[in-house]
């Protein structure tokens, strides 16, 4: 534990920052990020050494303890990258924020990843949901951070009402659990005495919070709002590690506090997870500004990863045996893998927001001539978010693909084979429409001519945010060829025995009758044999250059397809889905036919918002407006009522002695 | 390590494999169009004349625009080597044993080729490339599911993931209900899948109906022989891998691929290329009989 507090002393140096002057706030900022950098290194490097085989001594102070698990060590590691590779680069990005609140910037940065880390270590009720509580809060000033703009206060503040929600529902599942043990910590909460109707209770609180928090859909819409206000290195952290923290409570819960599952939660998690998944890359298509998409591409994957769990649990309810780790270590192994992803997308957006100054992705066009590293890094991260082999994307679809097949061919009822088959459909259309949508994503921000002069005046970032975006994307390119380190350190999380029959340096799976090889390095070496053949043929071929034919006219900028219609015929296929409002209207006065002026408006509402959120709203302030009867203000009034209530207790109490 | 050797030298003989496909694709194609010449009273070209095409681009100067990126000639090349790993990964034919994955392997590393072409489609900044590429993966979004639903069917008749394991333990006989269904589906998703007749049609240069085509309209030269190979290769491959894991007959696997062939240019020849919005309903009737197929199994 000692690691963990050298790590923690490190994050409060980098709170105290806050404490500088304002003409030393440069200072404070190299010395918040750098302490966090080192911080993050600590846990990382600890949380290895953990899954490696090494023990924690737990450590308790006063009613709070912290101790480590496997499960939780694979969590650590998780934050601990993640932390070291967002704090480099926010060592180059947040100097952009100099005067405006730098310094809180850097002290809340160091909160945040204080609380995240010891909400993964806390070993009772009490500390986790106080550091699960302190993670919001630090979240929420950090989201709140370019408060000036009203799209951020109220991103923010629905943020706040959101999760305190969930923290709502997260404290009942604890204290039921807590009531039913003889003491709150985790320990003792392992062997509670819930009867079958309170587990139901729990388990439904318990979902419902942590879902909240990971944004599954239906619970998911203060997500894409709140990770695109906030500063790019933050909307990093909370896609890449903070929704993986809600999994990892809720893993918590499912494996220690209610170890017998259910037939139908195990159903509600996988349903839940696909429908997320699928609901949120089919939003993330038809968004325009970089970082919604991006925060609709967290929730279909943390969508993938529930599904992942529930299929996992599916397996172990009906089949039993050693099969339903599968769907776990493809839970867990694709948590891995998106953070490191999901942490250089965002860090890719926060580039081109600094380059360009804007995040609508209808204004670039051409940017790889003026950003050509940025774009050589958003390509490996867009291919890895599309799933595609050869990055560290495709090893966790690889398992959970393989973990549905497992449960199909595993179970002949034919009623679960339907749901699964059903959630492998919608993951299949999820793979498809991901592809669809970052090959959207980097064609149309990089690639072509520039849409604006946004993209003549913009400017490759500077080192710092350059080596934070490399290293992340050889993490990604590594893991996703070399994937036995992070599956093994997987297995060591869920105390598995290395499971996978090692051959080489292939993942080998042999759960439903014969064997399912996946060996990426073989598969390179034959991609790069291939590559060279073609190469000796292509390389000396005779270009010419010459601007494109369009009928005798020189082809304008203007003409290149436009991201929204990339998008249109994905809309239009789903549109009983997204129900679109397509505004078109022209200027009658011009001529009939041609060079007529257009307006074009399009706007896809939130389907769940519109059709649960709002109406609930409705129905709250109807019910508060009734109540304001009560509360006129009037003091004849109040005393009535003081009156009221004493009468109708004397005259209880006179009845019911 | 001595597994990695092993895998090697079954490697070599996947690529042999791989290399004898792609001499053969341009004949397959070739066969199909003169199928659909021959239906249509026409005499029609050789069956040779893809040959010929490939050799006359193969000599051309590539034509490039100026507002393109090194993506715009790296595109046709990662197409082309994703298609011919994905040929090496069929059951091999001299039992070489390729280690390097499975069926969803074969269908992602496809995905692989299609995400360079979707992308490059945007690199020459002219409206027909972007259509090219939105068209095609919006019919890619509704291929993969059925082709994930038809693996899966495979899986519960034949209890493997890895291709050949799937070849091998495939029954040619059985004609069950859900056999048929799945094969019937195949079908359809092959031709989808590979551009052809009712979803899109390769022979077109009109911008209303075009999907392949449009993303390759700014291509020239060996750039454009690529595609067009690599496109036929992959025609081939699907063929290949509908006569060996679906269709039912009891027959040479050679004898299945011409008889697919032919299919192909009879269903090219009775149809016409459907609306694009259309697509997702034939995409979807045969996604229903796949679901019909995995829960009747």
């Amino acid at each position: 534990m000692e690691c963990f507090l050298l790590a923690a002393a490190c994050f409060g140096v980098g709170i105290l920052t806050l404490l500088f002057p304002h003409s030393l706030q440069r200072y404070a900022h190299w010395l918040a990020n750098g302490a966090a950098l080192i911080g993050s290194g600590i846990t990382a490097y600890k949380a290895w050494t953990l899954l490696a085989g090494a023990s924690v001594v737990p450590l308790a102070w006063g009613s709070y303890s912290w101790v480590c698990d496997s499960w939780s060590a694979v969590f650590l590691l998780l934050t601990g990258i993640a932390g070291v590779i967002t704090s480099l680069y926010a060592l180059g990005y947040a100097q952009s924020y100099e005067g405006s609140r730098m310094r809180l910037l850097g002290g809340m940065w160091n909160l945040f990843l204080l609380s995240m880390i010891l909400v993964l270590l806390a070993g009772d009720a009490f500390s986790f949901l106080l550091f699960w509580e302190i993670m919001a809060v630090a979240s929420f000033m950090l989201v709140n951070h370019e408060s000036e703009k009203r799209s951020t206060w109220t991103a923010a503040y629905q943020y706040l009402v959101m999760t305190s929600v969930g923290t709502a529902a997260i404290m009942i599942a604890f204290l039921l659990t807590g009531s039913a043990s003889s003491n709150f910590s985790f320990a003792a909460m392992a062997d509670n005495k819930l009867d079958i109707l309170w587990q139901h209770v729990v388990f439904a609180c318990a979902f419902s919070g942590f879902a909240l928090k990971a944004g599954l859909v239906p619970l998911h819409v203060w997500l894409p709002n709140a990770h695109p206000a906030a500063p790019s290195h933050v909307s990093a952290l909370m896609s890449g590690v903070m929704l993986k923290i809600a999994f990892y409570g809720f893993g918590r819960f499912m494996f220690s506090f209610l170890p017998v599952w259910n037939y139908w939660w195990c159903v509600i998690v996988m349903v839940v997870g696909a429908v997320s998944a699928f609901l949120g890359v089919l939003y993330a298509q038809m968004e325009n500004d970089i970082k919604r998409i991006l925060a609709y591409s967290s929730v279909e994957n943390m969508g993938v990863i529930f599904a992942a769990f529930g299929c996992g649990m599916l397996l172990k309810v009906l089949a039993g045996g050693s099969w339903y780790y599968l769907g776990f270590v493809a839970a867990l192994v694709h948590a891995f893998n998106h953070s490191i992803m999901k942490v250089l997308m965002f860090m890719s957006a926060g580039s081109i927001m600094h380059g360009t100054g804007s995040k609508n992705i209808e204004l670039f066009g051409g940017l790889a001539k003026k950003m050509p590293y940025t774009a050589l890094f958003t390509f490996v991260g867009s291919m890895a978010l599309a799933a595609i082999p050869l990055t560290n994307g495709f090893t966790g679809e690889w398992l959970v693909l393989q973990s549905f097949i497992t449960l199909i061919s595993a179970n002949s009822a034919q009623i679960t084979r339907l749901w699964a088959a059903l959630c492998f459909v919608l993951l299949g259309f999820t793979g498809a429409l991901a592809l669809g949508c970052f090959v959207r994503l980097f064609g149309i921000s990089f690639l072509g001519r520039a849409r604006s002069e946004l993209v003549e005046h913009a400017h490759e970032s500077d080192k710092f945010m350059l080596a934070a975006m490399g290293l992340s994307s050889a993490l990604v390119l590594i893991c996703g060829i070399y994937p036995l380190p992070v599956v093994q350190a997987v297995c060591a999380a869920l105390k598995l025995d290395n499971e996978f029959a090692v051959q080489g340096f292939s993942l080998a799976w042999a759960g439903s009758g014969s064997l399912s090889v996946f060996n990426p390095l073989l598969l390179l070496l034959l991609v790069a044999v291939i590559s060279a053949a073609v190469y000796l043929f292509t390389n000396n071929i005779f270009v010419e250059q010459n601007v494109t034919w369009n009928c005798g006219t020189y082809p304008t900028e203007r003409q290149q397809y436009s991201a929204t219609g990339f998008s249109k015929p994905v809309r239009r296929a789903f549109d009983y889905l997204l129900k679109p409002k397509r505004q078109v209207s022209y200027m009658r006065k011009d001529h009939a036919y041609f060079g007529r002026q257009l307006s074009y408006k399009l706007e896809i509402p939130d389907m769940i918002t519109e059709k649960l959120y709002q109406p609930v709203q409705k129905h709250f302030v109807g019910i508060s407006t009734f109540l304001r009867r009560m509360q006129q203000g009037s003091v004849r009034l109040y005393v009535s009522y003081v009156m009221a209530t004493m009468v109708l207790v004397l005259v209880w109490g006179a009845l019911y002695k | 390590m001595m597994y990695f050797i092993s895998d090697v030298q079954g490697l070599a003989l996947c690529l042999l494999q791989a290399v004898i496909l792609l001499a053969a694709a341009p004949l397959i194609t070739g066969i199909v169009k003169k199928v659909k010449a021959l239906l249509q009273n026409r005499i029609g070209s050789s069956i040779f004349q893809e040959y010929y095409d490939i050799k006359k681009w193969w000599g051309k100067p590539t034509m490039v625009t100026p507002y393109t990126s090194a993506l715009f000639r790296l595109a046709p090349c990662v197409y082309f080597v994703t298609t011919l790993a994905a040929a090496c990964m069929l059951p091999n034919f001299f039992g070489g044993r390729a280690g390097f994955g499975d069926v969803f392997v074969f269908v992602y590393i496809l995905a692989l080729g299609r995400f360079f072409m979707a992308v490059s489609s945007m690199d020459a900044a002219t409206a027909f490339g972007g259509m090219g590429g939105s068209r095609e993966v919006y019919v890619a979004a509704f291929v993969e599911p059925v082709i994930m639903l038809a693996v899966l069917s495979n899986v519960l008749h034949t209890g493997s993931t890895s291709l050949s394991g799937m070849s091998l333990r495939f029954d040619e006989v059985n004609l069950t209900v859900a056999g048929v269904l799945t094969c019937i589906a195949f079908f359809l998703v092959l031709l989808a899948e590979n551009s052809r007749i009712p979803v899109d049609n390769p022979d077109t240069h009109l911008e209303l109906t075009m999907i392949h085509e449009c993303m390759t309209l700014e291509y020239s030269g060996r750039l454009l022989a690529l595609i067009h190979w690599a496109s036929q290769l992959k025609l081939l491959v699907f063929l290949l891998l509908f006569s060996m894991l679906y269709l039912p007959l009891d027959l040479p696997v050679v004898l299945k691929v011409l008889l697919s062939a032919v299919a192909v240019g009879v269903v090219e020849t009775l149809n016409n290329k459907m609306r694009l919005f259309k697509v997702r309903v034939y995409l979807a009737a045969a996604g229903l009989m796949l679901l019909l197929a995995v829960v009747a199994q």
